[in-house]
């Protein structure tokens, strides 16, 4: 009984999801919420290390950019089938970040956030700049990872269960002593120190499954839209999205990216269809918000005091 | 002696970036706040002098204190309205507060101005002139003149002006500051205005040598947080000399290797001064 109490949000969510196909027939709408489906793995993946961990990673678009380069090259020059591809991708972020990683978590604070910026923009420039191999600054053609017909449909399944993986993984970090040695990290590095958690290796393994969540999200998304290219696929603004989603919905919260997300995409879709270049402004002024008005993001609007207190809580409200 | 140009040029750039620099620091050594969104108000610059020459006829290189004076009323407007609320909070939240800040007028210069690349067009800007071989563009000349002169005028204003001795004692201390009679909040207004209007004056005086569009301030952010490690944290003369070495670093990396990996050498000097020289190149204490 309490399991189905626990899990009845849960198992009728993913079963809403989980049959759209079979009753949204309009190609537009499913593309839209694979879009959310996508973004929410994206922040739920960020939520992790910026969640959690309370490390603001803004170079996450270089894991994302990582899944679609290795799908898309190595089908394009080794003719791999772009699934293993997708594999090589998770394998590459994870490498990845265990490099960026053991680099960047050296730094606090803003050093921290710059440095991950600074690690994306060297791939993105590096990337732009192998014209031989990469195709450079114009891009290239992503392979597809599905076969027509019914592409809509496919690609929306295909979403599902990366979301229920990251999903999974974000419900088991959430109760679990590792989950709680990040929120130490997060609220105070040297006291956690001083308690026995070792910051530096709980950091690298909360950022390789998030690494690894969201390169299996850029090369989905990449294959989707059939596209990769230094301005897509690793723009910054991807990274700013997954921490927006992430803080949105509630930081270092189970449901919040996947909230966070369906409110962010639907926002800048509506105004999409008003104004030609909005969705910057919706971004920018929705973070603004969030931060001044309710850092614990939408979720805590949902929770009672005392639960929001032990579950989500403004991140850092200590000065670590 | 393409060497020696490409180091004279280099210093001429440099020049402007100890400007965009120096209000960076400025902002982070009083506040302790980094800045995201330096990189836009130096954009919402460039569009200042660019609409001040297309639409009403003013000079750049004789209109930057007016954009300047524009820009720091809009900056203390800001700090009223949003930055007051996160000089508390942790680094985290002030982050993202900056960088929403630095997305909504990006954002917003795209709605009003459009994406397009602007440029204009000023003869004096495009003359060259001659030194034996070495050749140079009156414009960066200009925009490096001015650009220093308005540096050494912000050290000398920080260092022998009233407000100037209060904005040192709040970055000095920031609890002790108020119990000689500082207003701590006035004197984080002013110093967030002053560190925005050398972002935009920057990109006012970027403009004839340059182009712009609504994402050009981008990089620059970057840019000015790499000048500001490089020259100690929140250190104004530091900014100054980190922004004529960038400069030169960069072209040298055009000359000696290729233009477009001058970008990548921001980043590695970054990383490497975090690492191994956290307090700065020219910084004492660790």
């Amino acid at each position: 009984m309490r399991l189905v109490r626990r899990w009845w949000p849960t198992v009728l969510f993913f079963a809403v999801v989980g049959s759209m196909p079979l009753w949204i027939t309009d190609g537009y709408v499913l593309q839209l919420i694979f879009r959310v489906l996508i973004f929410a793995v994206l922040g739920i993946a960020w939520n992790f290390i910026g969640g959690y961990a309370g490390q603001l990673s803004l170079g996450h678009v270089a894991y994302f950019g990582i899944g679609a380069y290795a799908m898309t090259l190595s089908a394009e020059r080794i003719g791999w089938n772009p699934w293993l591809g997708v594999l090589l991708g998770m394998i590459l972020a994870a490498l990845g970040a265990l490099i960026i990683g053991s680099i960047t978590f050296r730094l606090r604070g803003p050093y921290f956030a710059l440095s991950t910026i600074a690690a994306a923009e060297i791939i993105r420039v590096l990337v732009q700049n192998q014209d031989e191999l990469t195709h450079g600054a114009v891009g290239t053609n992503a392979p597809l990872l599905f076969e027509a017909p019914n592409l809509d449909a496919k690609f929306f399944l295909g979403a599902v269960p990366i979301l229920a993986g990251a999903f999974a993984l974000a419900t088991w970090i959430h109760g679990s002593r590792f989950g709680y040695r990040l929120r130490a990290i997060r609220e105070n590095e040297n006291t956690a120190m001083a308690v026995g958690v070792n910051p530096a290796v709980d950091k690298l393994k909360a950022l390789i499954p998030s690494a690894v969540f969201t390169s299996l999200a850029g090369s989905v998304y990449a294959s989707y839209f059939s596209f990769v290219g230094p301005d897509t696929v690793l723009n910054i603004e991807i990274s700013v999205q997954a921490a927006l989603i992430a803080m949105l919905g509630g930081a270092a919260t189970v449901w919040g990216p996947i909230l966070g997300s369906i409110v962010l995409t639907l926002t800048s879709e509506i105004f999409k269809n008003y104004f030609e270049h909005t969705h910057l402004v919706v971004y920018g002024l929705l973070l603004i918000v969030v931060v001044i008005f309710v850092p614990g993001g939408l979720v805590s609007l949902f929770q009672r005091r005392g639960q929001l207190r032990r579950q989500a809580g403004p991140i850092g409200s200590v000065q670590g | 002696m393409a060497f020696v140009q490409a180091f004279l040029n280099g210093l001429l750039v440099g020049g402007v970036y100890a400007l965009i620099a120096s209000g960076m620091a400025l902002i982070f050594g009083v506040m302790r706040l980094v800045n995201f969104a330096h990189g836009a108000f130096l954009m919402l610059g460039t569009y200042l002098s660019f609409y001040g020459w297309v639409l009403l006829g003013l000079n750049p290189y004789l209109a930057f204190p007016l954009w300047g004076a524009v820009l720091f009323a809009l900056a203390v407007g800001i700090y009223w309205l949003l930055v007051r609320r996160v000089m508390g909070a942790s680094d985290f939240l002030q982050i993202l507060l900056t960088e929403g800040i630095s997305l909504a007028l990006v954002g917003l210069a795209q709605l009003l101005f459009g994406a397009d690349y602007r440029q204009i067009n000023l003869p004096i800007a495009n003359r060259i002139a001659s030194a034996g071989p070495l050749h140079f563009s009156v414009g960066y000349i200009l925009s490096f003149t001015v650009s220093l002169l308005l540096v050494i005028a912000l050290q000398q204003f920080l260092a022998h002006t009233e407000m100037g001795r209060a904005i040192r004692a709040v970055a000095q201390n920031r609890t002790v500051a108020p119990l000689m009679g500082i207003r701590v909040e006035r004197v984080s207004a002013i110093t967030f205005g002053l560190g925005i209007a050398c972002a935009g004056v920057a990109g006012a005086l970027l403009l004839p040598i340059f182009w712009t569009n609504p994402t050009v301030g981008a990089p620059y952010t970057l840019k000015s947080f790499v000048i500001v490690v490089l020259g100690g944290m929140g250190s104004v003369q530091g900014a100054a000399l980190g922004g004529l070495l960038l400069g030169v670093a960069e072209q040298f990396t055009a000359y000696t290797w290729a233009d477009r990996y001058a970008e990548v050498v921001n980043f590695v000097i970054f990383l490497l001064v975090l690492l191994f020289r956290p307090q700065g190149l020219f910084g004492g204490k660790g």
